[in-house]
């Protein structure tokens, strides 16, 4: 084999139509020109996805792929990515998770499965390193996530399997249906559990027992000592394991960037019921890890009596802020619960929380009224409304049946309402209130997947503990602006470097905690991390260049299927209300002027928001460019 | 007073680095059968139970060893397998009331914990402190203050119950 460690060095083709399955080597150049988890996604989907093809077609094809140092003991080397057509935003969809699936799929001998067609009935599919095979899910199809994960472990008599699973939600065509592990991970945005049950596959088991060669073993073990110290040192970490993600609350709260009734505000005044230090008192039992990770973010909760007594994989800060501050909740003992439920029935919190939201603000100004709830109240706060909600929109009943559609298509439905939806492109913003800090308001807009803070990540102009990272990350001369989240200044600088950054990140297999927040490894960890696990010598500057690519591909799936700078905007609400609360009072957010800054650093069209032809040249795109 | 391995399972978050990091310093890879530790998951209830050797006062493991490979280390007290005399039988692999040892296809050994010549590194990467390797006339004892901090409130909710 041409690889020298990190790669299976082999992809798997399922057609789910004609239920054959073909292995195939996993080429070395493109290896080289793309990584492999969202690098590899981006190319090898571009290629296999027909313009203009319904989402929910048997022609849509579902890809997961892990990265070359998924499966190593590289910090958080836990990742996979899975991506399709987006059925939330019609044009690029991605989501990625963490877990132990990703690993066990690399150690079973893949680097990726690429599912194309649709299944004539329910199936699941079962890897046993090299035994690939397409199995009735008849027993499973109707199952909640973890009783069909459970089950199939039964079925192969083997506790040892990590799987992936849609529940209900996908079933049902639940827009913003995700992805589930074994652990409770979700690949949870683009509806990427939607596609999935659009193809009839129910879920993907795997077991793997193979070995996972690097290039040079003894350099790698040095360097991983290097690199955990790195991590284990940051200030970040700490609280990273004390609380999780749960932190963000305090902190946004006190910033004025928790998003708040919809997204009205970034104050909650009801925040402190939500806050970490409320959730670690009375909900937490422990942190939880994934494969080979020591940020240990995940927790393990409790809610030991009373209605929503339930025991599992607990809330992080998202899915806090989306079923909390956004629907005015903040009975904490209910947001676990609800949470459990989302996992359960398998949709994405954010956007669960989004439409539910979306509608109570509606309720509120008269726009939906108790003759399209079917009587129901829709009450800031009303945790037994959102429970029942949550049931009703897996089933598809009633106003359910409106709210499984997602906070853009119920509007439209609606033909009301589309002022109150906070999204881009189809797809929820998450809870990172953008009038608080510009960065994160043209990421959201730019973002390839539709809304979405993680695809720029910008998060250094968050506060002072990362006023070393900012000048690592961008130099002196971009100072002091960068650093400064209500200005607009240079920050599309700050997501072009984060996007190119990020996506890298992300083709590698490995998480953005710990290379991005806290910031503890960065370019010249990973290039050691190619050197000692791949073999390859690659410069920071060339590091940066498939980074750009890789954006830059996402982006041609957009226009190709008719996405311009009209489509990199963000809701009325947020660029032209100014916000009412808080330090960000009389802010909005200057996405215009950013939008240019970041053009012009990307090297596109300022007016079409398509990439030039010069960029593409530069960057290898040119057979692609051919394919609008 | 040699040192022995001790495991604290409630402190464990399931990382697997223990296991990882095992195989990659015996055997340059990473494949948890050539890992003499192994993580057992138990997702239901969050527990992740570290398994490895408990290097036993009457090792069933070199009882049953035909050839005597497995003797016990002078210094660390570890059984050791000498793969010199090892004919792979698997003996061992089915005496071990513990499953402590793993027999890897490839190798065509039996995998087992040496303690690192008396150094672990699972120990040593271990981010949760779940895995210490302490004199065994007090090791526990640190256990035991952990968890007596717990007996206060077990004794109200005793009370409590009475009432
Ligand atoms: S391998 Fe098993 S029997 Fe042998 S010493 Fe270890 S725990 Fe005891
Ligand atoms: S390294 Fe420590 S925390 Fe991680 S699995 Fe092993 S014992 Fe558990």
């Amino acid at each position: 084999m041409a690889f020298k460690g990190g790669y299976a060095g082999k992809l798997l083709y399922v057609d789910l139509t004609k239920e054959k399955i073909e292995k195939v080597p996993l080429d070395e150049d493109l290896a080289k020109k793309y990584i492999g988890g969202a690098g590899l996604a981006a190319k090898l989907l571009f290629d296999l996805i027909p313009k203009g093809i319904d989402p929910l077609s048997p022609s849509n094809v579902l890809g997961f792929f892990v990265g070359p140092l998924t499966g190593t003991l590289f910090p958080q080397a836990s990742r996979y990515t899975v991506a399709a057509k987006n059925p939330l935003t019609n044009a690029w969809g991605e989501a990625h998770s963490a877990g132990f699936w990703g690993p066990e799929l690399k150690l079973a001998g893949y680097d990726g499965i690429i599912f194309t067609g649709k299944a004539k009935r329910p199936v699941y599919l079962y890897i046993d390193n090299e035994e690939v095979e397409i199995c009735s899910a008849k027993g499973l199809w109707g199952m909640k996530t973890f009783e069909a994960m459970d089950k199939v472990t039964q079925i192969h008599n083997d506790p040892q399997i990590e799987s992936v699973a849609i529940g209900p939600a996908g079933e049902n065509l639940v827009r913003f249906a995700g992805i589930f592990t074994r652990n409770g991970r979700v690949a949870a945005r683009s509806g990427m559990g939607l596609v999935m049950g659009s193809k009839n596959l129910k879920l993907i088991a795997v077991r793997g027992t193979k070995g996972l060669d690097v290039a040079q073993p003894d350099e790698y073990l040095d360097s991983v000592k290097a690199w955990y110290d790195k991590v284990l040192s940051h200030p970040y970490t700490e609280g990273r394991v004390k609380y999780g993600t749960t932190e963000l609350i305090d902190m946004m709260q006190s910033i004025g960037r928790l998003p708040t009734y919809n997204m009205r505000q970034g104050v909650f005044d009801e925040w402190e019921n939500i806050s970490c230090d409320t959730y670690r008192d009375k909900y937490l039992l422990r942190p939880r890890a994934d494969y080979a990770c020591i940020q240990r973010c995940g927790r393990f909760v409790s809610v030991a009596t009373g209605p929503y007594k339930c025991l599992g994989k607990g809330p992080e800060y998202e899915c806090l802020s989306a079923l909390g501050s956004r629907c005015g909740n903040s009975n904490l003992a209910s947001i676990i619960y609800i949470h459990h439920l989302c996992d359960e029935y398998g949709m994405d919190s954010i956007g669960t929380g989004s439409v539910i939201a979306w509608a109570m603000e509606c309720y509120e100004k008269g726009i939906l009224t108790e003759e399209d709830t079917g009587g129901l109240a829709f009450n800031w706060g009303d945790h037994e409304l959102i429970v029942r909600l949550v049931e009703m929109i897996t089933k598809r009943e009633g106003i359910g049946d409106l709210l499984a559609e997602g906070s853009y298509r119920a509007a439209k439905r609606l033909g009301r309402g589309m002022e109150y939806v906070m999204h881009v492109k189809g797809q929820d913003i998450a809870s990172q209130e953008p009038r608080a800090q510009k960065s994160m308001g043209l990421a959201a807009a730019t973002a390839s997947r539709g809304a979405d803070h993680l695809y720029a990540f910008p998060v250094l102009d968050e506060g002072e503990v990362f006023a070393k990272e900012i000048r690592q990350w961008y130099g002196t001369e971009y100072l002091p602006e960068i650093g400064e989240r209500l200005s607009p200044k240079n920050k599309g600088f700050m997501v072009f470097h984060n996007e190119n950054y990020s996506v890298l990140i992300e083709s590698l297999g490995v998480c953005k905690y710990g290379t991005m927040v806290p910031p503890a490894l960065y370019y010249e960890d990973i290039i050691r991390a190619i050197e000692v696990t791949m073999g390859w010598k690659f410069s920071e500057r060339e590091l940066k260049k498939v980074g750009e690519r890789i954006v830059n591909l996402n982006r041609l799936f957009n226009v190709r299927e008719g996405i311009t700078r009209k489509d990199d905007s963000l809701p009325e609400r947020l660029t032209k209300e100014p916000a009412p609360l808080g330090i960000p009072k009389g802010q909005v957010v200057e996405l215009d002027t950013m939008l240019d800054e970041y053009y012009q650093y990307r090297g596109w069209d300022k007016k079409t928001g398509r990439p030039t032809k010069k960029k593409l040249k530069e960057l290898g795109l040119e057979e692609e460019a051919k394919k609008l | 007073m040699p040192k022995i391995l001790v495991v604290d399972a409630g402190k464990c978050v399931g990382c697997r680095d223990c296991e990882l990091i095992c195989s990659a310093q015996h055997y340059q890879t990473f494949k948890s059968s050539l890992s003499g530790v192994a993580t057992i998951k138990f997702d239901e209830i969050s527990r992740d139970v570290p398994m490895v050797c408990q290097q036993c006062e009457k090792p069933a493991c070199q009882a049953v060893c035909p050839v005597n490979a497995i003797s016990r280390d002078e210094e660390t007290a570890a059984l050791v397998t000498n793969y010199d005399l090892c004919i792979g039988c698997k003996a061992c692999v089915s005496a071990c009331p513990f499953g402590a040892i793993h027999f890897d296809d490839e190798e065509k050994r039996p995998i087992k914990c040496d303690l690192c010549d008396g150094d672990p590194d699972c120990v040593k990467i271990c981010p949760s402190e779940a895995l210490k390797y302490e004199e065994a006339d007090r090791a526990t004892m640190a256990k035991r203050r952990e968890s007596i901090v717990h007996l206060p409130e077990l004794l109200k909710l005793i009370t409590r119950e009475k009432e």
